[in-house]
């Protein structure tokens, strides 16, 4: 065994900051595993996920949300669906093999992201500055999920309650993404 | 002077006083006033002085029309240039000053220029200046751009923060006055999602300048009671101080909302926001805009649109003047003589062009002459009297002008719609194709009338709710009394001898037109250059009709035969900072860093931008005092013992499925279905058309996955690339493809002692000694407890070295505990100059080499294109031009003189060639200076250059200067043999 241990780190070491009607955190020990359906192996893979995490396959736009590891699947490509789950480890593909076996391609997807709650009265007010997108509750109701680009930066936003959203964007860039939304918090306060 | 001619608080607070300065004057407003009303209130006539005759100008308009009272607001790098008056808030502190006149505005040095104003017609610049031709550089340019322009620019940094958002609603009203107010209402009540804007701080655009009632109340009384109702609905947003300024496509509107600047500080919060809209309608009740008569000396302070003056005077309380005379073609022009007479006003003289009776109740004391014309105006710095064409002179200080109103259908035009001329109202309306979703009602419809405009608001707030599925209200418009609106055709005055101004903004006289037309420049393009009518910050929004009809007359067609000017974004003036936003210094684009930067940062790194990327450059040692001195140190300490160089920002694309394999093999030039598990392969792709695109490797992990890396710089269109090529061109495989860049902090360990290095950090149970793990082999491991990893034996180096990924959290304590277990190897980290260095020592090829003009062939890889398979750009690199035997070849350089320095960049000629095209035989890709060689090295391409091994050629720089002789050696200049990547 080696003398050197490693240590983790997060994209943000635990960033949180309250504004006025808002708050912005960094979310961690989640992981996220992308799901790609093999060749023909949607009713396999629906079935795998049925049984395992008793969720059905989201159209797209949709979150799957399952009891097991508070799991939530959603559609970010042709066959390809993020799960985002309850895990710490090193390993997350080896827990969703455990539920799926060989029904999907999976890649471990937790290092490549940030994870940051936007929440509180005013965070569409906020997310108004960068997001293009029409998030009002009528047009993306609470459950919604979609892939934009905010300030140039490629995001995936979940609508997860009321008045509280998800943002997922590249890890290396997570300096550039919490100035843009902090400097939206500030402008809008 | 305190508020003379203040005569009641009309719409403004009289309770709250605000203080602020022209030209250092201290003077006293009320909240509600806008500079133009303050100023008016307070006596001021002359604002300002004209663009090119520095002509006195005083306050025109009320409106973003303005022509003439553009104004320097603020000071030091908070100073901004011509802004309109009349559309400036008054707040506390406000510093306003005048601009364009040298000396004080009263005694303007420039105004000699008047003198001389039979020479300075337009276009005279075209025809001047031509000789001695050294003096317009010199002297006639400087001179005249000294002498041009408006207001001036601070010269320091924006000190304003800008920011931009984007909304979304089912209906945008575009204007909150009568109609638009009505189409609200209508459309909000229904339950759609609204947002009603304008540009005006208060909403109910003219219902606020005007006396006319509605249901039975006073117009800006209905106008308050309307937006009160607004503002309770939650469906409905209200934006004053906004301004739609752009139609684009698909019915997006751009809006600029002046957040902050009727404050006197921002705070450091957004000055102003850009606003994208996205809008399944668009209802666009911007109003009409009045437009003037020409006529002799039409331009002196005191002169202004009529609808202005009732406006000042109904909504404001402040009086242009006390004795006030108009001018008009058009019934509108005479509720001007009325509400002023009301309000005690004396009117001088009502002169309508038009012949026959008054339309309307003559204001008692008033001269009336139907049929009139006013040939001449007195009064140096403002108005005194005006003499009429039977020679009449009428003693007045304000002259109130109505040539009758042009809709404002400028948004209609963006997206090339062309206006119709509607003979009755004199006027263009809305027409062609709109653009998408959007409507027009109102007076922007040509619709005139109070009751016609609420009404039309109404019907088009249903129309557009009711497309939208929503369900309607019974709700009924909102009523008005009827006023006349007769008007008669009527632009300039033809017995006048004096200049007759129809641009007041850019100085553009009757006579100009008239010459533009004797010049051949007729359409109405061409005038516009010609002449510079309609440009500048107003775009001739009460300039463009009667200039159009001047030379309507002067072609002897009718106005729409002669054409009317199409409108572009924005409809009035946006700040360059509003456009930019937040996107300036370090904000102007996002940064991406690497696992290992604040490692890095810590050290001391120089870093360089590499894409979005910041990557450490070098790492300055202490003592060190140039960057060569640091990079030779890094490249000679890696080849003597181990360096370290962070590597996340190559590419890295997860490839799995049965057909991975498969796959690769069509994208790759090279065969990849037969990699065995466990290993690596240098891969090199092609483009359709057999131009190399980008090369790397691949390693496979087991049968159905591989990892691919990519160069940085095409990490994304590499990826593009095969997602195009699985989705489109083969969409039968069964293959995935995921980005994995920002999964894994990768790190290359090159060096003699890499392998004892790593030996350190991975466990026990990976053997990665040459014999288990040899060059080019790849296998998942774990390190230091567990942690799993990637290790890849490749060398960019051409060291003995690895690549070593773990999941990114990690990054930045793999760093750490990499140079602290290379302690005793003294090991050193190195950055991407050095990377470059050893590359090029290598002989390996990088962006330089694959520059998209540059083949298989000419990189010496030529035989990696597999002629036992398909691949993308196979076929077409077996075109003949790019298979000639005299072809382009990659090979190695070093200077004849060793002390001599190599330069990327530079062409490659015969001796005794001269140094031209025709003698070209290729360029240097890549240089470096090699602490291993102790000279400078390059890569480079030439002709047949593999062949001419030993020969001296020129490398010529004809752009900085200097050449130089090298000699043609093999791009190899470290280990040829290959014999250190292999130990």
């Amino acid at each position: 065994m080696p003398d050197y241990t490693l240590t983790a780190n997060t994209p943000l070491d635990g960033f949180s900051r309250d504004f006025v009607g808002v708050s912005i955190c960094e979310v961690n020990e989640r992981a996220i595993v992308s799901v790609a359906v093999p060749k023909d192996g949607e009713e396999k893979l629906a079935n795998a996920l049925a049984s395992s995490y008793e969720i059905e396959l989201p159209k797209a736009g949709i979150l799957s949300a399952a009891s097991l590891d508070n799991a939530v699947l959603f559609s970010m490509a042709q066959d390809q669906y993020f799960l985002v789950f309850d895990y710490a480890g090193n390993t997350a593909t080896s827990v969703v093999r455990s539920h799926l076996n060989d029904a999907a391609y999976l890649t471990d997807q937790s290092d490549s992201f940030v994870m940051i709650r936007v929440s509180g009265t005013n965070s569409r007010s906020l997310l108004e500055r960068i997001c293009p997108l029409d998030i009002h509750p009528s047009v993306f109701p609470i459950g919604s999920v979609a892939r934009t680009v905010m300030e140039h930066l490629g995001t995936t936003i979940i609508h997860e309650a009321e008045d509280s959203f998800l943002l997922l964007s590249a890890r290396s860039s997570t300096y550039s993404f919490l100035d843009a939304i902090e400097t939206s918090a500030v402008n809008i306060s | 002077m305190s508020q003379i001619n203040r005569i009641d608080s009309g719409l403004i607070d009289c309770a709250q006083k605000l203080n602020f300065t022209f030209n250092g004057q201290t003077l006293e407003g009320f909240a509600g006033d806008t500079l133009a009303s303050a100023l008016l209130a307070n006596g001021y006539k002359m604002v300002g002085r004209s663009f090119k005759y520095h002509r006195p100008r005083g306050i025109f308009s009320a409106g973003s029309e303005e022509p003439n009272a553009l104004i320097q607001l603020r000071s030091g790098a908070y100073q901004e240039p011509n802004t309109r008056a009349t559309v400036t808030e008054l707040f506390q502190g406000l510093e306003a000053t005048s601009q364009n006149h040298r000396g004080s505005l009263k005694y303007d040095f420039m105004a000699v220029n008047d003198l001389f104003s039979s020479f300075l017609s337009a276009g005279f610049y075209y025809k001047t200046f031509m000789w001695p031709k050294a003096f317009w550089e010199k002297i006639y340019e400087p001179v005249i751009r000294a002498a041009a322009g408006l207001g001036r620019l601070s010269g320091e940094d924006d000190p304003d923060v800008y920011d931009k958002g984007f909304l979304h609603c089912d209906v945008l009203v575009v204007g909150a006055g009568p109609s638009g107010l009505s189409a609200a209402l209508s459309a909000g009540r229904a339950g759609a999602r609204v947002i009603l804007m304008d540009e005006d701080f208060r909403m109910g655009g003219r219902l606020n300048a005007e006396t006319l009632s509605v249901n039975d109340q006073s117009g800006h009384e209905w106008a308050t009671q309307a937006t009160v109702e607004l503002s309770a609905m939650d469906n409905v947003r209200l934006m004053t101080r906004t301004t739609a300024y752009g139609a684009y496509d698909h019915g997006v509107i751009g809006a600029l909302e002046r957040v902050t600047d009727h404050l006197v500080s921002s705070h450091n919060k957004p000055r102003q926001i850009l606003w994208r809209v996205y809008t399944k309608r668009t209802i666009l009740c911007a109003g009409s805009t009045e437009r003037p008569i020409a006529f002799g000396n039409n331009d002196r302070p005191g002169i202004m649109l009529a609808g202005a003056v009732r406006a000042y005077v109904n909504r404001w309380g402040a009086l242009p003047g006390k004795r006030v005379a108009v001018f008009t073609n058009n019934d509108d022009g005479w509720r001007t003589a009325i509400d002023l007479a009301e309000k005690g006003v004396e009117i001088s003289a009502v002169i309508d062009s038009r012949d026959g009776q008054p339309p309307v109740d003559v204001p008692s004391g008033a001269t009336v002459i139907m049929g009139g014309r006013i040939v001449d105006t007195h009064g140096r710095h403002g108005i005194r009297s005006i003499t009429l064409s039977n020679g009449q002179n009428i003693p007045t200080d304000c002259l109130a002008v109505s040539g009758g109103w042009s809709p404002n259908v400028q948004l209609t035009c963006h997206q090339r719609g062309r206006p119709t001329w509607r003979e009755d109202i004199a006027a263009f309306v809305p027409g062609g194709e709109l653009p998408q979703g959007m409507m027009v009602a109102g007076a922007a419809a040509g619709n005139f009338s109070l009751s016609s405009v609420l009404q039309d608001g109404h019907d088009l707030g249903n129309m557009a709710v009711s497309d939208l599925g929503f369900k309607l209200t019974k709700e009924n418009a909102a009523i008005s009394e009827e006023e006349t609106i007769g008007i008669s055709a009527f632009w300039h005055v033809k017995e006048s001898k004096a200049r007759a101004w129809l641009d007041l903004q850019n100085d553009v006289t009757v006579k100009d037109v008239k010459l533009s037309h004797q010049e051949g420049f007729r359409s109405v393009e061409h005038l516009k250059r010609y002449t510079t009518l309609g440009m500048a910050t107003d775009q001739g929004k009460t300039a463009n009709i009667p200039a159009l009809a001047v030379m309507a007359e002067c072609t002897g067609k009718s106005i729409p035969e002669t054409g009317t000017t199409i409108f572009r974004p924005p409809y009035t003036p946006v700040a360059i900072g509003a456009l930019a936003g937040r996107a300036r210094g370090k904000d102007f684009r996002p940064s991406r860093l690497t696992p290992s930067h604040a490692w890095a940062e810590e050290q001391g790194a120089v870093f360089v931008e590499t894409g979005m990327w910041y990557r450490a450059q070098w790492f300055p040692k202490s003592g060190e005092t140039h960057w060569r001195q640091s990079v030779d140190r890094e490249v000679t300490q890696t080849r003597a013992s181990v360096g370290i160089c962070d590597v996340t920002t190559l590419g890295k694309i997860d490839i799995q499925g049965k057909d991975a394999a498969a796959f690769l093999n069509k994208i790759y030039a090279n065969a990849f279905a037969k990699l065995p598990v466990g290993k690596v392969r240098y891969g090199i792709m092609l483009r359709e058309d057999g131009i190399m695109m980008d090369d790397g490797t691949s390693a496979r992990f087991s049968d159905n996955h591989f990892v691919m890396t990519t160069t940085t710089a095409n990490a994304v269109g590499v990826f593009r690339h095969m997602e195009f090529c699985r989705q489109c061109l083969w969409p039968e495989m069964d293959v995935h493809l995921i980005s994995s860049t920002e999964q894994y902090a990768q790190f290359a360990v090159a060096g003699p002692n890499a392998r004892k290095l790593l030996q350190k950090v991975v466990d026990n149970d990976h053997d990665i000694s040459n014999e288990a793990f040899p060059f080019m082999a790849c296998g998942e491991i774990t390190v230091c407890g567990d942690i799993p990893a990637r290790l890849f034996r490749i060398s960019f180096s051409g060291e003995l070295a690895y690549e070593i990924a773990v999941p990114t959290r990690y990054g930045d304590s793999l760093v750490r505990t990499l140079m602290a277990a290379g302690e005793e190897f003294d090991v050193t980290s190195y950055g991407t100059e050095a990377l470059g260095v050893m590359r090029i020592e290598k002989g390996h090829a990088a962006g330089n080499e694959l520059n998209g003009q540059t083949t298989a062939q000419d990189l010496g890889m030529g035989r990696m294109v597999s002629k036992k398979k398909d691949c993308i750009g196979n076929t077409l690199s077996e075109r003949e031009s790019l298979n000639k035997n005299d072809g382009l070849s990659l090979v190695g350089f070093r200077p004849v003189n060793p002390s001599d320095e190599l330069k990327a960049g530079t062409h490659f000629l015969a001796k005794g060639k001269t140094a031209n095209m025709a003698n070209d035989e290729g360029w240097m890709s890549s240089v470096a200076y090699s602490p291993n060689l102790g000279h400078s090295i390059g890569l480079g391409f030439i002709k047949q250059g593999s062949e001419r091994m030993g020969e001296v050629v020129r490398a010529a720089d004809p752009l900085r200067g200097g050449e130089i002789e090298v000699e043609i050696v093999s791009a190899h200049f470290i280990d040829p043999e290959g014999e250190r990547l292999r130990a």
